[in-house]
């Protein structure tokens, strides 16, 4: 859930990156990192194992230039794939404003990537949050990989709701397709913004909360 | 949860969190949710609140669970000692945490003690946040508007 401090001229938004284990949700975020306008980004922490596997999350705070008069903080955050997480998935979850999908493309995965998609919809759930109102986009990644499924059978196992997503082909570890799917949910995150604030503030009652 | 924080209501979880510091003798005061956002902050730390915060809920999420599966209801505080520095979590309500980092000179029975009524002011501000009738500044009356240059993350110039 976004944050507004007026004092601090600050809005706050979290993002999420989602997706099965070893599908390259912190190699999304390690390669922002990397590429990124270094005065755009903060630190990127990660808990993890020894063997890289994410434990608890990956962190990276980003800064941009978005609503006039305010600084636009977004939180960047992985969740640990491996199907014992899910506690860990869910807490990460909280208050949740966008979420980038990673699917991994290879043909072994494919059943991954539902169950994957099927425990988002459910931990969203939870929080009485649903994907039809959550911004959210898919990333295909892995695309530099032999065996490959299809971007159009991806598109029908994972993005087949009444209202398509955006989503985006991508080798995370180059980052291609990276920085596509990140201004994409940014952008869908901003939008949900203004038009949830701006039409409480036409109203006659004014909420500060929701 | 707090979705907008208003000038007025910034200025009086402020005064709370200055006086607990200055009573205390910590080094920083932070107020966050459990999504990892910072509702307030004071203190003259080098930590960036944001990373902290978000460590911050995830420890108190964790050890809320924790709590559960031994039957308990919560814990309702959790320190983490340091040789020079040590941090204290507290939940102020269900929704929100106070996050103290202090070292090795302040005690930590004072800042237990004296974290006790500046939960009991968040709690009560909070409360008012969320059920009060919210008289927004003039300025902070205004729609968003989004920048027209807004560039949002681009790659850094080779
Ligand atoms: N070939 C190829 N390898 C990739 C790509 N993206 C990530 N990888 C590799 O896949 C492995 C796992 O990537 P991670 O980013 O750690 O995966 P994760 O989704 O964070 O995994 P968990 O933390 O366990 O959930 C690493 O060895 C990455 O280098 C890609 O686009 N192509
Ligand atoms: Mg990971």
């Amino acid at each position: 859930m976004s944050f507004v401090n007026f004092k601090k001229k600050e809005v706050q938004f979290k993002l999420v990156y989602y997706g099965p284990g070893l599908c390259g949700k912190t190699t999304n975020l390690q390669v922002i990192h990397r590429l990124i306008n270094p005065e755009a980004r903060g630190d990127l922490t990660s808990i993890a194992t020894a063997g890289e596997r994410t434990l608890f999350f990956d962190f990276m705070p980003l800064v941009a230039n978005a609503i006039e008069g305010f600084q636009t903080r977004f939180q960047l955050y992985t969740v640990p794939g491996q199907v014992m997480y899910n506690l860990t998935r869910r807490m990460v979850l909280r208050g949740v404003d966008g979420v980038v999908f990673v699917a991994d493309s290879q043909w072994s995965k494919m059943s991954e990537n539902v169950e994957s998609f099927a425990n988002l919809e459910e931990n969203l759930r939870l929080q009485s949050e649903t994907l039809q109102t959550l911004p959210h986009v898919l990333q295909y990644n892995k695309r530099d990989l032999p065996d490959v499924a299809p971007v159009h059978f991806m598109e029908f196992m994972l993005n087949n709701g009444a209202v398509r997503q955006s989503s985006f082909p991508a080798v995370a570890t180059t980052g291609e397709g990276v920085f596509e799917a990140l201004n994409m949910v940014a952008r869908l995150v901003l939008h949900k913004f203004m038009t949830v604030h701006n039409r409480k503030e036409e109203g006659a009652c004014e909420l500060a909360l929701v | 949860m707090a979705q907008i924080l208003h000038e007025k209501d910034s200025v009086r979880l402020r005064k709370v969190l200055v006086q607990l510091l200055a009573r205390s003798e910590s080094d920083d005061c932070l107020l966050c949710d459990s999504g990892g956002h910072v509702l307030a902050l004071e203190g003259a730390s080098k930590h960036d609140p944001f990373l902290i915060s978000a460590l911050g809920a995830g420890i108190f999420g964790a050890s809320r669970e924790l709590a559960r599966m031994l039957g308990e209801n919560e814990f309702s505080a959790v320190l983490h000692q340091g040789e020079h520095r040590s941090i204290f979590l507290r939940a102020v309500d269900a929704d929100t945490l106070l996050v103290m980092i202090f070292s090795r000179s302040a005690n930590v029975g004072l800042v237990k003690l004296y974290s006790t009524p500046a939960v009991d002011d968040l709690r009560q501000i909070l409360a008012d946040i969320q059920h009060g009738p919210s008289v927004p500044g003039p300025e902070d009356s205004r729609p968003f508007v989004l920048s027209p240059d807004a560039q949002l993350f681009s790659l850094r110039k080779e």
